[in-house]
């Protein structure tokens, strides 16, 4: 009995640095990396469990600010134990409208350009698919600007 | 051997787990950098909470876009419109600090963009700096940015530690309760980005700056509501009194907008998304000179 609840500790141990390893700042640059030659603007950390009471997860949002004639990239790095791609949502200033997503006919894309024609106040949304617990670092880059 | 064993697992679950829960924001804070007993002490009760604030700061645009705007107009690179590096000893107040940090950041960001290594060590200077002034130089490791100043072939590198640094310094200000700190650094860098601009713009007139700097009007409105919830504070009163004066230069700017047509595209398996709305910005040569006026009357107050 003893024996097992070490060996239940030692894994909850084992898990819960595995999990911090897999969504730090590895998977960050390996969201840089993917970012290419974009100019880098901002990064987003997704981190979404359930809570006990919880039978999903939900979503995190950050509030941005976008420039018209200006086209920008969205990329995220999923973590490795993700079982799901995460799903990013770009909506309005009032979060009803969605202006572009990273899921489109039926795939899941690790990126979205987005060519801005309005400056405003924007929400970025992330989410699991079936509110499945994950992972992912996300960034937020300018490609370029438009004359 | 096993009880020890026992004692190091639960020491070590209960450790992992604490850093598994706790996010990024704390990284690299101790109880002392939390003491800032000046003028930047939260003394009244916010009319906004720290949260709603948090959610407004991230809303000022990055200083970085209008640096890349400026150099696709193709004008040389002028070191004259910074702010000297040297005038950071005239800056002995947290509120001055917090302000001019902004002011070098966005400097900084000009200076990188237009790949002037040579001088990128002496603003990361004065940064750090003015950071250690106001409790927060631990997020710029000072080594790491020298290095890549002085080597040519890492200043994307440069470029995007520097800005990350900038991330993760106001995330942990906002995350300490020092949304004050923070609004005060976003406007700084916020000014001094819209007065090089101005700078150019005068000796361009290019139409893509001016229609820039026009549609930043939605910006003031934030940093308004930002700089008013501190209003308790003289220096912060003062400073929105001046931001009044901006915002009313910028009251004839006629911001519209139209519904387009939305495309979504795969271009080389890659996403590509077209906005369905287009704004259209008016602004006459008066209003953008009397904007610019402004602009220059408040930068020097911060720099001064």
């Amino acid at each position: 009995m003893k024996k097992s609840l070490y060996s239940i500790l030692f894994l909850l141990t084992m898990f819960a640095f595995a999990g911090h390893a897999q969504c730090g700042d590895d998977l960050l640059k390996q969201a840089l990396k993917e970012m290419g030659s974009s100019q880098y603007i901002k990064d987003f950390t997704i981190e979404l469990v359930k809570e006990k009471k919880d039978l999903k997860t939900g979503y995190i949002k950050f509030s941005i600010f976008l420039n018209s004639n200006t086209q920008y990239k969205f990329n995220v790095a999923n973590g490795p134990a993700n079982t799901d791609k995460v799903i990013m949502q770009l909506k309005d200033k009032e979060g009803t409208r969605v202006l572009a997503s990273n899921l489109y006919n039926g795939k899941t894309y690790d990126e979205f350009s987005y060519v801005c024609r309005k400056a405003g106040v924007y929400n970025l949304l992330f989410s699991f698919k079936g509110g499945q617990e994950g992972c992912a670092k996300a960034v937020l880059s300018l490609v370029k600007q438009m004359p | 051997m096993f009880k020890k064993f026992n004692y190091l697992t639960l020491a070590l679950a209960g450790a992992f787990l604490l850093t598994a829960c706790g996010g990024s924001s704390n990284k690299g804070g101790s109880s002392d950098e939390l003491t800032f007993n000046d003028s930047l002490a939260n003394a009244a009760p916010l009319e906004l909470s720290e949260e709603v604030m948090s959610d407004v700061i991230q809303n000022i645009s990055s200083p970085v876009e209008m640096a890349s705007l400026i150099k696709s107009t193709g004008v040389d690179f002028s070191q004259k419109i910074l702010n000297k590096p040297e005038q950071i000893d005239n800056y002995n107040t947290s509120f001055k600090r917090a302000l001019n940090l902004g002011v070098y950041s966005a400097d900084l960001g000009y200076i990188n963009t237009f790949d002037k290594n040579t001088i990128v060590v002496s603003y990361l200077v004065s940064i750090k700096s003015l950071a250690e002034g106001i409790k927060v130089g631990q997020f710029f490791d000072f080594n790491s940015l020298k290095r890549l100043a002085t080597n040519s072939n890492n200043l994307d590198s440069l470029m995007q530690i520097s800005i990350s640094s900038f991330n993760k310094m106001d995330s942990y200000l906002r995350n300490q309760k020092r949304s004050n700190v923070s609004s005060l650094i976003v406007t700084g860098a916020w000014i001094e980005g819209l007065y090089i601009s101005g700078k150019v713009i005068e000796q361009t007139n290019n139409k893509s700056l001016i229609n820039r700097m026009a549609e930043q009007k939605e910006i003031i409105n934030i940093l308004e509501i930002i700089l008013n919830n501190y209003s308790n504070q003289p220096n912060f009163a003062e400073l929105s009194e001046r931001l009044a004066k901006l915002k009313t230069a910028y009251q004839g700017v006629k911001i519209t907008t139209e519904i387009g047509e939305p495309k979504t595209m795969e271009v080389d398996g890659k996403l590509v998304i077209v906005q369905d709305e287009i704004s259209h910005i008016e602004v006459s040569p008066e209003q953008i000179t009397a904007i610019i006026s402004e602009i220059n009357a408040l930068r020097e107050f911060i720099v001064s």
